[in-house]
């Protein structure tokens, strides 16, 4: 039933979830709000599994954080100290923790979104009034990032294809060779890019100031349903935590 | 007599380059013919594809000179896509021309920026299909098919824009033969159709269906005997 949502309503329950999570600053409420968006991402068939394991790569980064958010927002009791500095305090990771479930709920919310191919994308975004330039410009950008991550790829195996062992590198020759390859890959992805824009042209692409779509979106019973409620429980949400909590 | 597209006293050098790429190429290109072009790599054909699209001088800039004229109009005085109403082109990489996730949102592409309704949309989308022989991957993610058939979807691309002129720009260069022999009886059935159509190629065994040959060599354009 969710799997079948317009794209429009995807890009609703979106923002429903992601404007309360930069707006409440209550881990509680952040932690249901983070509930909900992994049951709506499940709902409506993100891949989360994978997701997660990206995002396990980087679980230091969040460390990170909280750390930083520890030490910079000096509130609540002191939990350690290192001379007269202190390093962690009970308020500290409160923020920490909120900064990255806010994170958490942002990245998990937008997966959504990948549930519908880009031209669906594009279309939502024409349907709800946006220029279709603007709209196009997203759909290049969203084609951009794995044209990178393939380019990455294919230049890290060229590297290896010379007999370079890039596991056993020490540290500062991996970041070496990292900057090595930045501007073959940019470059490389760039021109990509400039032929796609090129091709888009080429097929009349802005010869007049509208075009009609091929695709049209229609809402079904479930779209009416799930946008108010959306709505309505963001709003709520947010009421209840500035003016009851 | 007004050419579908005729070139005029074209010369053409990139910025930063010393010497002119293209150096007074003039030609005259009719309906119902094939026009084949050939040349050594780096001899300017690409560029020449671009002046005629209008790519050169409105995306990539150099010092032009002459003129490139679709029907009478000069190409440097209009936008690259009010030419592609009447001039199409395939490149060689079909990976740059495909971005949507389906094929038949590739072909529809075209039509819709020429603000065309949805039912003649979906006809040229079954017309062009069929005229690549693609009619079962409509529903296809580009991503997902051979590099011959990408090609195959590229040219029905274009050809759902009903364009006058098209050009091959090498678009024959990284397929198999059977693909190959399919791009060339298009180009046939273009022709039949009444189409201008340009074939630029390295090998001259994907030429030997044109009308009239043209060499490209050191910027300069001369006319070969087809069987010479």
């Amino acid at each position: 039933m969710f799997k079948k949502l317009d794209v429009r309503t995807k890009i609703i329950i979106v923002l429903c979830i992601s404007t309360p999570a930069v707006l409440i600053q209550d881990p509680y409420i952040l932690t249901a709000v983070f509930a909900v968006s992994i049951l709506l991402s499940l709902f409506t068939g993100s891949n989360l599994k994978m997701v997660f394991k990206k995002l396990s790569n980087v679980w230091y980064i969040f460390l990170v954080l909280v750390l930083l958010q520890s030490i910079f927002s000096g509130s609540g009791q002191k939990l350690l100290s290192i001379g007269g500095l202190t390093i962690l305090t009970a308020g500290g990771i409160i923020k920490g923790v909120e900064f990255v479930l806010r994170l958490m709920i942002i990245i998990i919310s937008a997966t959504i979104m990948t549930t519908s191919n880009h031209r669906e994308i594009i279309q939502g975004l024409n349907q709800f009034k946006v220029p279709y330039e603007i709209s196009f410009m997203v759909s290049v950008a969203i084609r951009f990032l794995p044209m990178l991550s393939s380019e990455i790829k294919n230049t890290l195996i060229a590297v290896q294809l010379r007999g370079i062992e890039i596991e056993k590198l020490k540290f500062f020759k991996r970041i070496s060779l990292y900057r090595y390859i930045f501007y073959p890959v940019l470059i490389n992805t760039v021109k990509k890019a400039q032929g796609i824009s090129i091709a888009m042209e080429a097929r009349a692409f802005r010869a007049y100031p509208y075009r009609t779509s091929y695709l049209i979106l229609k809402f079904r019973a479930i779209d009416y349903f799930i946008i108010p409620v959306s709505f309505l429980l963001a709003i709520s949400l947010i009421l209840y935590y500035y003016f009851f909590d | 007599m007004i050419y579908p597209l005729e070139i005029k006293n074209l010369s053409f050098k990139y910025a930063q380059e010393g010497k002119n790429i293209l150096n007074g190429l003039n030609l005259k290109i009719s309906s119902s013919e094939i026009t084949a072009i050939t040349g050594p790599s780096g001899s300017g054909k690409s560029t020449l594809c671009y002046c005629i699209m209008g790519i050169i001088p409105h995306i990539y800039q150099g010092v032009l000179e002459g003129d490139v004229l679709i029907y009478g109009r000069p190409v440097s005085k209009m936008k690259v896509s009010e030419i592609a109403v009447s001039a199409g082109i395939i490149f060689q990489d079909p990976d740059t021309q495909l971005f949507s996730p389906a094929v038949e949102d590739d072909i529809a592409f075209g039509p819709e920026n020429l603000c065309i309704d949805r039912k003649e949309i979906d006809r040229r989308i079954v017309e062009s299909l069929e005229m690549t022989g693609m009619q079962k991957h409509r529903f296809s993610d580009p991503d997902r098919l051979s590099g011959g058939e990408k090609q195959l979807i590229a040219i029905a691309s274009v050809l759902s824009l009903n364009p006058d002129i098209i050009i091959f720009d090498e678009a024959m260069s990284q397929l198999d033969e059977k693909s190959a022999a399919r791009v060339r009886s298009i180009m046939g059935g273009l022709k039949k159709s009444g189409k201008a159509v340009i074939a630029v190629e390295n090998e001259l065994k994907n030429l030997k269906m044109a009308d009239c040959l043209y060499v490209l060599e050191n910027g300069v354009l001369h006319e070969e005997e087809i069987n010479g």
